[in-house]
């Protein structure tokens, strides 16, 4: 344990807050773990995964029941506020809105979580094949990621939605079309990163196969900025299907989407505006919550945090 | 700065904007142009009349020449066709009238975005830890979650519902498009929600960045030459700080772009983004068309923007 | 000698950290002549810098000036407002830092940081300021400094970069100039260019220089005085050829020891100072360096030695000091200088 003081010392060397004899060194911890307390202490990112998973469980009661079927017209007196029957009121065709917001749900996170499964299946193999080959392969992918960086997702999701027609699977893959460059940009970026580090040559000079480098070495360490971008990728999707429907191209009716409830809503804003309010309320909490759980995964992620 | 390299790097991309519109829009004009159920189609035609409007659209020729005399109108006259479901009005000049209203809003928005964001984010930095940087820190959260449609019907309800039922009348902000530049209804309600979910990401990255700057060596040696703090803020953190912002510039006038699309929608502003909408509906092919046309272009010069206002903040990059 | 235009006293400088608070200045003391260059040497973490940065009340959160006076001119600069000290701030004291590289903002011009120094005092006009920094930039022996003022810092070699932070401290001719390890980011020969260029400008423009570095060959180069830090406190002072031939503290002497020579023979050992830098927010009891130290008796393990003239100038805060170390426990043969060495006392040693 010696320090030498020689001649000349490059620049300024630790800091001195070191353990001295009688104090214990802090229990090695895992980065998950590590990333678990953190993540327990922000509140915010708490109470958010709570309406979450109130929120998922709204939906799946909707499977089997709703107060009233989101389509029956006429339940209640169209554009009437909420009430003792209809707690928040019905529509402008008297349907109940607190059942259409409860399929509204289903439609949002299944959009939502969905498309986020197909850009990490999409994108990340994709990243991790382009960043760790290189070659031909990747300059193309490099290619179609930066010409794409331009294009507004929104119109282009539209186009496609004209192209297919719209309905619930269309949107989906219209949206996984536009925004998995962003997941494989990411990957690669990761394994570029990655692969030149001393690990991975260890790695292949002791003959460990591709598969097994990118699989069971690169992806591991990349996992935390790709669950954050994941979980920042479920808000933007519900608000990217929440917009489609808004402007008459996503969910078609009778079929209740935040969206297009919201866009009815509009119209009636000065008779009815409970009609607007409560799927646009549903939506900010729902967005407003993941933007809080992301952020929190991201700062309990980071590995540079030291407490 | 106005560098020989600098003006030959805006002719370079100049030619690549040009180029990448040009395959674009023959892209979408491929893909579209015959896809049944358009809006001609829809209009339940028959017979000799139906043969005489796809004659006069060129639409019963080969897709080939449909194409090149597509290209060759569109680079040797800027000519985008004629509207499907408008009969006989051009859409070049259509388009070009509602970019300037879509460019007079995503403007007030843009500057209001980059104005109110970087002071709040910049307030945020110094106060940092404080009441107000909680404060201003949550709400941004809450900002950019917001849909823009959201914050444009809390506006709504603000200013064209409740104050007008408050006040009988007399504050009565009217929504709708009347041409003159900048009554509140036209331009600053859409221009704020439009702008604000932006706003709040600027905001959130100034803060960030700014507190990283403010711990940089060459600001202890700002302090240690006994400079104001102001202009230690102002003059040696904040060019700094501003780097990182305008690199996420480029995506935000694009978002400012497509959002345009739902705002229009709602107020009512006869732009593009309203053009688009309603031809989509309508299957006016040409004009959908036309304002993807236009918009790849507007993307293009942005993002041009952007990259030069790089070389304008920082030294370090030359072209 | 005149009266002291600097004069420290008892100076103590906390940091509050999650942890406890760490005493990173811990009762410093020690007076600056006019025209006079004295250094600070010591370890990472002895505090050094942190002791040139309370003079200007440039220290860091979560770091504050608990107690102590700096006095200059008859005003403790601890005790004046912001105003007044940020007018002192370059004017009339200077500091400059450790790496030209990031200490200089990369996006202004280096004439403009400059003329900065000058127009922030209103000791110029835009013109003069320009043409001054254009002389200042000559004088630290910039070339073609007319085109130099332009440019930006990353267009200029380290040398340069650290020249110009030079020019920028000497811009207003304060009374004093603190460097804090100028020369240790950059290459040797440069260093050696740096400290001429120091040396001269000490000479030539009567300019106090208060030298921070970790690098005993620095000290000897340019300073007529060294103070010696350790673990937050001053454990030795004095002129520098005194100190450099009969060092009295323990630590002094094992530092001189440690620099490798080019005489040595080749399959000597390179003498190192055993043990790891101390916990400032534990300090050891006693002396400080007791537990690393060869020449360690009862007494360091419990009472903390105060500074003590040892010889005419020259002051060491130790119980045993070296001359009874070289009497009582053949300081100067010893191979080996692990703790307790001389001294055969091993109490409270880790077991490994």
């Amino acid at each position: 344990m010696a320090t030498s003081v020689s001649y000349p010392t490059p620049g300024p060397g630790p800091a001195p807050v070191v353990a001295t004899a009688g104090i214990q060194a802090p229990v090695q911890a895992s980065l998950w773990s590590d990333a678990w307390r953190r993540l327990r202490r922000n509140r915010l990112a708490l109470v958010s995964a709570v309406y979450l998973v109130l929120l998922v469980a709204v939906a799946l009661i909707a499977l089997v029941h709703t107060p009233y079927s989101y389509r029956d017209v006429g339940v209640a007196r169209p554009y009437s506020g909420p009430s003792g029957a209809n707690w928040f009121g019905a529509d402008i065709l008297g349907r109940d809105v607190l059942s259409r917001l409860m399929v509204g749900a289903q439609i949002s996170l299944i959009v939502g979580v969905g498309t986020q499964v197909l850009v990490l299946a999409v994108g990340v193999p994709i990243g991790l094949l382009s960043g760790y080959y290189r070659g031909l392969f990747d300059t193309v992918v490099a290619f179609i990621i930066n010409v794409f960086y331009g294009i507004p997702d929104l119109l282009v999701a539209m186009i496609l939605l004209l192209l297919l027609g719209p309905s619930l699977n269309n949107i989906i893959i219209a949206i996984v079309a536009t925004r998995w460059m962003d997941m494989a940009r990411l990957v690669r970026g990761q394994t570029l990163a990655l692969r030149e580090r001393e690990f991975i040559e260890a790695a292949r000079s002791s003959g460990a196969k591709p598969a097994k480098i990118l699989f069971g070495h690169i992806l591991p360490n990349s996992l935390g900025p790709i669950i954050v971008q994941a979980t920042f990728g479920v808000p933007a999707a519900i608000l990217f299907e929440a917009f489609l429907s808004f402007l008459g191209i996503g969910v078609q009716p009778p079929t209740p989407s935040w969206g297009s409830m919201a866009a009815d809503g509009l119209a009636a804003i000065r008779i009815a505006p409970h009609m607007v309010i409560f799927p646009s309320i549903a939506l900010s909490l729902t967005l407003m919550a993941f933007n809080f759980l992301g952020d929190g995964l991201r700062d309990a992620l980071d590995p540079r945090q030291k407490r | 700065m106005l560098t020989r390299g600098t003006l030959i790097y805006i002719g370079q991309r100049l030619v690549i904007i040009v180029f990448t519109v040009l395959v674009v829009s023959s892209i979408v004009f491929l893909g579209i142009h015959r896809l049944p159920g358009d809006a001609l189609f829809n209009e339940h035609l028959h017979g000799t009349q139906y043969a005489l409007i796809l004659h006069h659209y060129g639409l019963d020729r080969p897709l080939w020449d449909q194409y090149t005399s597509f290209l060759s109108g569109l680079i040797l006259h800027g000519n985008l066709g004629e509207s499907l479901v408008n009969r006989g009005v051009p859409i070049t000049p259509l388009v070009l009238r509602e970019f300037t209203v879509s460019a007079e809003v995503g403007l007030f928005a843009l500057v209001f975005t980059i104005g109110l964001g970087m002071t709040l984010g910049v307030v945020a930095a110094i106060r940092q830890n404080t009441w107000v940087d909680y404060v201003l820190t949550t709400t941004s959260v809450i900002g950019y979650s917001m849909p823009s449609f959201v914050i444009a019907t809390f506006l709504l309800l603000v200013f064209a519902v409740w104050l007008d039922n408050l006040t009988q009348g007399t504050f009565y902000f009217q929504i709708g498009w009347t041409g003159r530049f900048g009554t509140i209804g036209e331009i600053w309600l859409p221009a704020f929600a439009l702008g604000f979910p932006y706003a709040s990401i600027v905001a959130r990255l100034t803060r960030a960045s700014m507190l990283e700057v403010i711990r940089q060596d060459y600001i202890r040696t700002a302090r240690a030459k006994g400079l104001r703090e102001t202009v230690i803020m102002v003059r040696h953190a904040l060019r700094n700080a501003l780097i990182p912002v305008i690199t996420i510039l480029g995506p935000l006038v694009i978002g400012i772009i497509t959002g345009g699309v739902i705002i229009e929608n709602i107020f009512g502003i006869p732009g593009l983004g309203k053009e688009f909408a309603t031809s989509i509906l309508n299957r006016d092919y040409n004009i959908v068309i036309g304002v993807f046309t236009a918009y790849a272009a507007m993307i293009g010069v942005a993002n041009l923007g952007v990259d030069l206002a790089y070389v304008v903040i920082d030294p370090r990059i030359r072209y | 000698m005149a009266t002291p235009i600097l004069q420290v006293k008892d100076l103590h400088t906390e940091f509050l950290t999650d942890g406890g608070v760490v005493k990173a200045v811990d009762g410093v003391s020690f007076d600056l002549y006019p025209g006079e260059s004295i250094g600070i040497v010591g370890e990472s973490g002895s505090g050094k810098s942190i002791t040139a940065l309370s003079i200007l009340r440039l220290v860091p959160d979560p770091g504050r000036v608990v107690s102590g006076q700096v006095l200059f001119h008859d005003q403790d600069l601890l005790q004046i407002s912001g105003e007044e000290i940020r007018e002192i701030r370059g004017r009339d004291i200077a500091m400059i830092f450790q790496d030209p590289q990031s200490s200089l903002n990369p996006v202004l011009r280096t004439g403009f940081q400059i003329d900065e120094a000058m127009l922030a005092h209103d000791k110029a006009t835009k013109k003069e300021a320009h043409l001054r920094t254009i002389e200042l930039l000559r004088r630290v022996r910039i070339p073609a400094p007319e085109t130099r003022v332009k440019d930006f810092p990353h267009q200029l070699s380290g040398g340069m970069r650290q020249r110009a932070m030079i020019a920028m401290g000497l811009a207003n001719a304060p009374s004093i100039l603190i460097a804090d390890e100028p020369t240790t980011a950059l290459d040797v020969t440069v260093q050696a260019q740096i400290l001429e260029l120091l040396g001269d400008l000490n000479r030539d423009l009567g300019t106090a220089i208060v030298m921070i570095t970790h690098n005993m060959g620095v000290v000897a180069g340019l300073c007529t005085r060294v103070l010696v830090m350790y673990a937050g406190e001053i454990v030795e002072q004095g002129p520098v050829e005194q100190i450099f031939e009969n060092p009295q503290h323990p630590y002094t002497w094992s530092l001189l020891r440690s620099i490798p020579r080019v005489d040595a023979l080749r399959h000597e050992r390179l003498r190192s100072i055993e043990g790891l830098a101390p916990d400032l927010l534990h300090p050891p009891t006693g002396c400080r360096f007791h537990p690393r130290c060869p020449f360690r008796i009862e007494k360091c393990y419990t009472d903390e030695p105060r500074l003590q003239e040892v010889a005419p100038g020259q002051q060491a805060a130790c119980w045993v000091t070296m001359e009874r170390a070289r009497k009582e426990m053949d300081a100067d043969n010893l191979v080996d200088i692990r703790p307790g060495a001389g001294s055969g006392l091993h109490k409270g040693e880790l077991t490994e």
